[in-house]
């Protein structure tokens, strides 16, 4: 299998990864060579000292009479070294070149004055002894277990104190880097232009500072150009309004003609898109009607019977009973669009509606028309477009319908999608959320 | 000599006055069109008229404030026809609160606002309603029921909202207008022919069928709508004017 060293999504853990590895690496050198430095040092001493009391050692029992050795050898003996007055145990021979450093140092406290014999001895605790005979030729072993420089225990403990420091330093100093620009990417992301959020907090260190104040003036920078828009469209509305209405009454006044006809369903045309135009724009401003409980069978089977009343073929099918939160005229204009524009293309619609996941509800507007090509859906939800073909009088529009119910399905909380049914004919989707009361 | 209804037209555009006066006046109405609100009171003063229509975008005291101010005045009963230039609820809904009996949205035709007129001086001529609504009362409440006059739906016991075709409010509001009073078949469908008389083609009983269920009556043992035989209907219960609290 192969390991797969993977690049962290994540820019904090990017960044930790970083801190962490470059601190404990850092750390680990000093660490090492600090450790280095001091074995080495205390090994030396030691050995000295090893020098020092092998040769004074073996000099007072070379001194003492043979009867009094024996007594002397437990006030000799040390942590890893004691001598023996037998010629020891058999072993392997030593040589010098390999054999550990203490045999190197006996060797040069005492090499020069005896001759001395090297003997490994194996076993579970490998050890080596050194013989030679006193100046009265009776024996004598130095037997050495080699031993590691003492370490005190703390030592790990204080390691594994510093890498926990070492790691919640990392963590505090990503967590301080990371949390303004999580804060200003959450804060980008629910920018709403229609409903601007609360400002970002402008204080903390300098950039976070900067990066927040340029935030905040970005956001009431788009907040005052919707408005302007607004204000422009609907001034131009406002003041097309009174023209159209003026021509209106001319033309009712003229005697009846073709031209008489042409002219009026041009100003028909131009008062249908003023309006629209106007629709669109108070869709972006979002909703300032209040949200309230609406039973939604009573409120569909209103709308279809008003259609019914005016002769359109409108019908209700399928029911929930569900009674919901929502702005009820936002609802209505977003459902009149849509049943327009399927009896504009079908000359037909059918409502239905159903449960959806998550306790939302789903109503949906059906028709039985050519439908819309498919890599078209998502475009004729953009404003002012129209599928390639209809742009003619009869069916064109404004192309602002399907974008204006868009808008407004946003603003009370849903989603509006658009998909061709089996069979022929377009569904158009509304899912309401459940509103929690 | 019959008598020849007369409708005063205030609007600050000259021309919209003009022609909207003088399409009127070819359709067999006497008009009087003035420019503002300060007209508007100075041939109040001296003289009645049976229709008022109103623009509510004018410069100095727009068309909402004066037709409150005729509301509250000697003038209250003279039914109010506003012409807005936003065809947008609030516009509506602030316009009827003011006590206006109908709105038209600009751009209109002539021939719109000539349906509209007749419409509205049928109904307030025919059965002048008993309930009088007002800016501070738009609610009605009848038993369990209280209708909202302005945004024309119910609110059932707990608040809920439950919508109202177009010919259901009318229907609902003629017989609001005049509670315990037998209507006949005829009376209805004149005070519930408003701007869609042409189309409106069903008949009542279905109408009357249909807004008993949405007010959840049995139609055997009906509380509200109470047939009576060879006559017509009458709504049975008491009706009340729900004063709001501002």
């Amino acid at each position: 299998m192969k390991l797969q060293l993977r690049w962290p999504h994540t820019l904090a853990s990017r960044l930790a990864l970083i801190f962490f590895t470059g601190l404990v690496m850092a750390y680990g050198l000093s660490f090492s060579f600090q450790f280095y430095e001091r074995y080495v040092s205390s090994r030396s001493m030691m050995l000295g000292n090893l020098e020092l009391d092998v040769s004074t050692s073996v000099a007072i029992l070379d001194r003492l009479p043979a009867a009094e050795r024996a007594a002397w050898l437990p006030r000799l003996e040390r942590r890893n070294y004691r001598y023996r007055l037998d010629t020891g145990k058999p072993g392997r021979p030593l040589n010098l070149a390999d054999a550990p450093m203490a045999a190197q140092s006996i060797d040069k406290a005492i090499g020069n004055q005896y001759q001395l014999d090297y003997q490994s001895i194996p076993g579970p605790r490998p050890h080596f002894q050194v013989h030679l005979r006193l100046a009265d030729g009776n024996p004598l072993t130095v037997d050495v277990t080699p031993a590691s420089v003492p370490l005190s225990t703390w030592l790990p403990v204080v390691l594994l104190i510093q890498l926990a420091l070492l790691l919640l330093c990392t963590w505090l100093a990503v967590k301080t880097a990371i949390g303004p620009l999580t804060r200003l990417a959450h804060a980008v992301d629910s920018l709403d232009p229609n409903a601007p959020g609360p400002e970002l907090d402008e204080s903390g260190p300098r950039e976070v500072r900067y990066a927040a104040v340029a935030f905040n003036s970005l956001q009431s920078r788009i907040t005052a150009y919707l408005k302007e828009r607004m204000q422009l469209l609907a001034a131009i509305s406002h003041d097309l309004q009174t023209p159209i209405t003026r021509m209106k009454l001319r033309v009712e006044v003229m005697d009846a003609s073709t031209e008489k006809d042409k002219l009026w369903s041009d100003l028909e045309a131009m008062e249908h898109l003023v309006r629209e135009g106007v629709a669109y724009a108070r869709s972006i401003d979002g909703s300032t009607e209040a949200s309230c409980r609406v039973q939604l069978d009573a409120f569909l089977d209103s709308l279809v019977l008003d259609y019914q009343d005016s002769g359109q073929q409108v019908a209700l099918g399928a029911t929930t009973g569900a009674v919901i939160d929502t702005r009820p005229h936002a609802l209505r204009r977003v459902l009149v669009n849509l049943i327009d524009n399927a009896l504009k293309f079908a000359g037909a619609a059918q409502l239905e509606v159903q449960h959806g996941a998550n306790h939302s509800t789903v109503i949906r507007v059906l028709d039985n028309g050519p439908g819309i090509p498919a890599d078209e859906l998502d475009e004729v939800l953009k404003p002012f477009y129209r599928v390639e073909g209809s742009r003619n009088r009869n069916t064109g529009g404004t192309g602002l319908g399907l974008a204006i119910a868009q808008q407004l399905t946003q603003a009370i909380g849903g989603t509006l999608t658009l998909s061709n049914r089996e069979g022929g004919g377009l569904c158009a989707q509304i899912e309401l959320r459940r509103v929690s009361p | 000599m019959d008598h020849v209804d007369h409708v005063l037209i205030v609007d600050d555009d000259r021309e919209i006055r003009e022609l909207v006066g003088n399409y009127l006046k070819k359709n067999g109405l006497r008009t009087t069109i003035v420019a503002d609100g300060r007209q508007m009171r100075a041939f109040l003063e001296s003289n009645v008229v049976d229709l008022i229509v109103l623009d509510i975008m004018m410069p100095g005291d727009d068309g909402l404030l004066l037709c409150r101010e005729l509301r509250a005045g000697k003038h209250k009963a003279t039914p109010v026809l506003m012409l807005t230039a936003r065809n947008d609820e609030t516009d509506r809904i602030i316009g009827l609160e003011m006590g206006a009996d109908d709105y038209l949205t600009k751009p209109f035709s002539a021939r719109e606002l000539l349906a509209r007129i007749n419409a509205v001086l049928r109904r307030t001529r025919m059965l002048p309603p008993n309930l009088t609504i007002s800016e501070s009362s738009r609610l009605i409440a009848f038993g369990q029921w209280r209708l909202d006059t302005t945004a024309r739906h119910l609110l059932d016991a707990e608040g809920t909202l439950v919508a109202l075709s177009g010919a259901e409010y009318r229907l609902l509001r003629v017989f609001l207008d005049h509670p315990q009073r037998v209507l006949s078949r005829e009376q209805l469908l004149n005070l519930t022919q408003g701007r869609e008389a042409d189309i409106f083609d069903r008949s009542i009983d279905l109408l009357v069928s249909r807004l008993r269920q949405r007010l959840l009556d049995d139609a055997r043992e009906p509380a509200y709508i109470k047939t009576v035989r060879s006559e017509g209907y009458v709504f049975s219960l008491p009706v009340q004017l729900v004063e709001s609290p501002s």
